[in-house]
């Protein structure tokens, strides 16, 4: 019997390896990114509401225009807020240079990738980034991990380093659903590597042309009482020129 | 002993890769109510913002001035509610119809009731936009137009001036949201990696005197403020490299001609860099100022002058310095340095308190309107300022933010210092709190101004 299990155990190690080596982890995670995002350019509107201890705290609305850099083929973002009221029509560019456009002053200033954190624009940005651009991913183990609705999923549980200067987080780890590459659940670590935020991919319906995650959970590791939940509506393909990523083109956006 | 190593491996090598489930505690912390997917259908506008605001400020005076303060005193209280709003309306598929303003309604002390001057209306903005193309943008109307990448002190925002009428808080950040704007045509064409815009303003009126809070318009657009000389302004940016994308800028007033540039450049992910320069031919702040005076009728032509006055322009230099640093508690510093060479010089301001010590009423009122048309003109007084900034998001607890900020003139360290807290009540209500205070000499830049602390107490209403 014991015999028995030491050759279940290393044929377990032997099918995890081989997948990985048919399939090179950095493979996966950009196959999990196709599935969050689309190639093309797009819009969506984001609701993002703050839970705190449970209950309903604070609610942003955030229209996202997305476009993929050529040069970075990272995305870069254009987030227009629309709800709270105080911040309807404030808007914060996310490319390679970051700028906050405020309408009451028609002023633009340029704020820092630590800046841009400190507004929820950040989360939106977040959750577009290309992770197999900006980390580096290794293989841990093959798990069956528990999804945001408790179900069983088996994943591939990824390492991921940063591998740019511009990625937000120092370290991630990531689950991505074997077969399907859905990404199910991951988790964001600081340069000192303390947990951040943990986050989990949920609600899959169809969406700019594919099955993607309509839902993010984002559970605050340090703020044990904040639970952030990212709604992803009216999205759509949209043709969005290069000249919208300049500081200059914010006055000019609007849509309605 | 080999048995129980045996388990051990095992175990370790079959947990993780056979695939037994993890507990996640980290799930019990979803919220049950966040099962339900919420929908943006109920949204506002982010094109049209409106809101209502009541303010009341208490301000404390000096009774020992050096340079004796002109009637009327600084207002001891006031009392303000406005309805601000910001909106457009689409015309045609790329024609659009902006307007921006605010109606006050206002007492203070010394100021009487019920007056012409109770009810005042802001019109900052209101003009015809057209997308010609996606890239290629007119604009024809009243537009408030800001340049500048600096906090504190913009040389290069060439439009500013006269353009604040009565503001709530000596915050730069502020006093650009409610500023007129000017009449003008307004044309920009987007490249990829670079922008050319050209503003035209016509010269509407000759200009007006410096305007007092007792003898304010009640609705009336003052294009006097935006309008009274013919301004001409060019300005283009290109990204010649990554991170390198400086602004360059030409302006006209009346034919005068200054030139300025813009440089942004990050540092880390915590730090950004700014430098703004801003130069051409002008007079001396007390020159502009007493002929201004002179030609508006304030100052009678007859009247001896308490400074000196050349005729001349000079190529003067206006720049401002910094850099911005963000830490992870949610906390932005601005730190700059500003530099105003047309400002008073130690001459100046030995010549400013020696004249102010001969106790001459009319010479007392045209040394304090010299620095009474440095704000109106949005300049400081100062030649070399220091400016330090701190906002604060979700300070101690969600929802409040903290302001504060501090200028300090580099000749003599007197200071002028603001803080403010914002508490955001809901989405559509915040309560607000703000106190000032100048500190120096009676001999010094701030301890020689007339309003020493205010408090200022706000609520605010969007919808």
């Amino acid at each position: 019997m014991t015999r028995f299990r030491l050759w279940f155990a290393a044929l377990a190690l032997f099918a995890a390896t081989t997948a990985a080596a048919a399939e090179s982890p950095q493979d996966i995670v950009a196959k999990a990114d196709a599935i969050r995002n689309p190639g093309k350019p797009f819009r969506a509107t984001s609701v993002l509401t703050e839970y705190r201890s449970g209950q309903p705290a604070d609610r942003n609305i955030l229209v996202v225009y997305s476009k993929i850099d050529p040069a970075t083929r990272q995305f870069r973002n254009l987030a227009r807020y629309i709800d709270p009221p105080r911040d309807a029509g404030k808007m914060v560019l996310l490319g390679s240079v970051l700028w906050f456009y405020d309408p009451a002053s028609k002023d633009s200033v340029r704020i820092s990738p630590q800046q841009r954190l400190t507004g929820q624009a950040a989360i939106g940005d977040v959750l577009t980034v290309n992770l197999a651009i900006d980390y580096t991913a290794s293989l841990v183990n093959e798990e069956t991990i528990s999804d945001a609705a408790k179900q069983q999923r088996k994943c591939w549980h990824l390492d991921m380093k940063a591998a740019t200067e511009t990625a937000t987080y120092n370290h991630v780890e990531y689950w991505v659903e074997e077969g399907s590459y859905d990404p199910i659940k991951a988790k964001f670590y600081s340069d000192s590597g303390r947990l951040l935020k943990i986050l989990y991919y949920r609600n899959y319906l169809e969406r700019l042309d594919g099955v993607r995650p309509t839902q993010a959970v984002i559970i605050d590791a340090v703020d044990a009482s904040l639970v952030t939940i990212v709604d992803f509506s009216d999205s759509k393909f949209q043709d969005i020129p290069d000249t919208w990523f300049q500081r200059d083109y914010l006055p000019h956006l609007n849509p309605e | 002993m080999r048995r129980r190593a045996a388990w051990a491996i095992v175990c370790a090598l079959a947990l993780p890769t056979a695939g037994l489930a993890q507990v996640d505690n980290d799930l019990d912390r979803i919220p049950d109510a966040a099962n339900t997917q919420q929908s943006a259908q109920t949204l506002g506008s982010a094109n049209r913002i409106f809101y209502l605001q009541d303010d009341l400020i208490a301000t404390a005076r000096r009774d020992d001035l050096l340079v004796a303060f002109p009637p009327p005193p600084v207002a001891g209280w006031e009392e303000r509610i406005f309805a601000d709003a910001r909106t457009q309306w689409a015309l045609a598929d790329d024609l659009t119809l902006v307007y921006s303003g605010r109606l006050n309604l206002r007492a203070e002390d010394g100021l009487e009731f019920p007056s012409h001057e109770n009810i005042r209306h802001d019109f900052r903005e209101g003009y015809l936009a057209w997308k010609i193309d996606g890239e290629t943008f007119l604009d024809f109307g009243r537009i408030n137009l800001k340049s500048g990448v600096a906090l504190g002190f913009n040389p290069t925002d060439f439009f500013k001036t006269r353009a604040v009428v009565e503001p709530l808080s000596a915050d730069p950040s502020v006093l650009r949201e409610d500023r007129l704007g000017t009449l003008m045509l307004y044309g920009q064409h987007l490249w990829e990696h670079a922008a050319l815009s050209l503003a035209a303003a016509p010269k509407l009126t000759d200009p007006s005197a410096v305007y007092l809070n007792t003898n304010l318009p009640s609705f009336n657009p003052v294009f006097d403020r935006t309008n009274a000389a013919t301004r001409l302004l060019a300005k283009g940016n290109i990204e010649l490299f990554d991170d390198f994308n400086p602004e360059l800028l030409a302006y006209s007033e009346d034919g005068h001609w200054s030139f300025g540039t813009n440089l942004t450049r990050g540092f880390g992910q915590q730090i950004v860099g700014y430098v703004e320069w801003a130069g051409g031919d002008r007079p001396d702040l007390a020159d502009d100022a007493l002929h201004y005076g002179r030609d508006t009728g304030t100052i009678p032509l007859a009247a001896p002058l308490p400074l000196p006055v050349g005729p001349a322009r000079a190529f003067q230099n206006d720049a401002a310095a910094g850099l911005s640093y963000t830490t992870e508690s949610k906390i932005t510093f601005n730190l700059e340095y500003h530099y105003h060479q047309s400002g008073f010089s130690d001459a100046d301001w030995r010549s400013w308190f020696g004249a102010g010590n001969l106790h001459i009423a009319p010479l007392d009122a045209e040394l304090w309107y010299i620095r009474g048309y440095a704000a109106d003109q949005q300049e400081p007084v100062a030649r070399q300022e220091a400016f330090l900034r701190a906002d604060w998001q979700d300070a101690f607890i969600q929802d409040l933010e903290l302001t504060a900020f501090v200028n300090a003139d580099l000749r003599d360290f007197s200071s002028f210092a603001q803080m403010t807290a914002d508490y955001y009540l809901s989405r559509e209500w915040t309560v607000g709190a703000l106190a000032s205070d100048s500190f120096g000499s009676r001999r010094t830049d701030y301890g020689s101004l007339p309003g020493s602390a205010t408090i200022l107490v706000r609520v605010s209403r969007y919808f």
